[in-house]
């Protein structure tokens, strides 16, 4: 690939490019991962984070975080930068609160 | 099972994920998406409602809804017409409400056109009459080859396109979606719409599988 194609084409434009065979296995979503779908709904309801705000959020990741997370890992760490950026919450902010759910959710079983 | 075209390819390893994390503790992007969706409640921005309204509403949207609007227009031409000149009022006429502010481009596959739909930019689908979109068209494969060898992207579904048949690869946007009207099977002519949509699968609404008599689809 030619450098030209990094200027014209951000990392989420790949139609066209050669892939190999498509894997069609499927997975049940992860109780995490259909809160996460439901989160962007109503962020895009709420005029917030809009369908293509997180497009642009997930290629502003760079090429290869995006080669190396899952779908929905690429979202929320989508929507944590977005929401820096406009103002809903600060890093430390959600630093702290990552540490708060992290020792608490450590602390009890995860319910069924 | 790849080379059946009648198989949904999903059938087999179902087992293999269904036993993940109910008791482990919750990864580092589990526990951001809690903080984040908790912080935004504490801020007041979004409510618990509002999350658990929408997964309820996610839950509600199957193929089900899609094979129906199908069904209706083979068996109906006035509302086949009102429902490839807008989509999304067809599919309204329904009942089938849209909860996002994306327009339904209906592409109906025929004699000389055989469509197939792709987001090649993320994972943009028909969601309200679909649900959600398997696995595959989310991955780079598909959404890269699509557009550029459709016909070996649909052999892989073990589609095969005769080379006089046109094929119209549509790429979905933030706002514009797509749904393709299958052609429906010779032999169903007096099948009655509800067991007509029984026959009509999710992968043939994407495109890369055609509608046909399979061995569940019997009367």
């Amino acid at each position: 690939m030619s450098t030209q194609d990094f200027v014209s084409r951000l990392p989420n434009d790949i139609g066209g490019f050669a892939a190999g065979p498509i894997d069609r296995a499927e997975h049940e979503l992860e109780p995490w991962e259909k809160r996460c779908h439901a989160l962007a709904d109503v962020l895009d309801f709420k005029k917030m984070i809009n369908t293509e705000e997180k497009r642009k959020g997930v290629e502003a990741l760079g090429e290869s975080l995006i080669g190396k997370l899952p779908y929905y890992e690429r979202w929320i760490v989508a929507f944590a930068n977005i929401s820096f950026t406009k103002g809903y919450f600060t890093p430390t902010e959600l630093a702290e609160k990552m540490a708060e759910v992290e020792s608490r959710t450590a602390a009890e079983p995860k319910p069924l | 099972m790849a080379s059946d075209p009648h198989s949904q390819g999903h059938s087999h390893d179902h087992d293999a994920h269904a036993a993940i994390s109910h008791d482990e503790a919750p990864g580092y992007y589990e526990i951001m998406e809690t903080a984040v969706r908790e912080l935004l409640m504490a801020k007041g921005f979004i409510t618990a409602n509002d999350i658990r309204h929408q997964i309820e509403v996610l839950d509600s949207r199957t193929p089900a809804l899609g094979a129906a609007v199908v069904a209706r227009a083979w068996t109906d031409p006035a509302f086949k017409s009102r429902l490839l000149a807008d989509g999304r009022a067809g599919c309204e006429e329904l009942g089938i409400t849209f909860y996002d502010d994306t327009q339904l481009i209906v592409l109906e596959n025929s004699e000389s056109v055989h469509n197939l739909i792709v987001c090649t930019l993320c994972s943009c689908y028909p969601r309200p009459v679909l649900g959600l979109p398997p696995d595959w068209y989310k991955l780079k494969p598909y959404r890269a080859r699509a557009v550029i060898e459709p016909r070996k992207v649909l052999a892989e579904f073990g589609t095969i396109i005769p080379d006089d048949v046109e094929v119209r690869v549509s790429d979905s946007t933030a706002v514009i979606r797509y749904l393709v009207l299958p052609r429906r099977p010779a032999g169903t002519e007096d099948w009655t719409e509800q067991d007509l949509a029984g026959l009509v699968t999710r992968d043939a609404m994407i495109g890369v599988i055609p509608v046909t008599l399979n061995d569940r689809g019997m009367k």
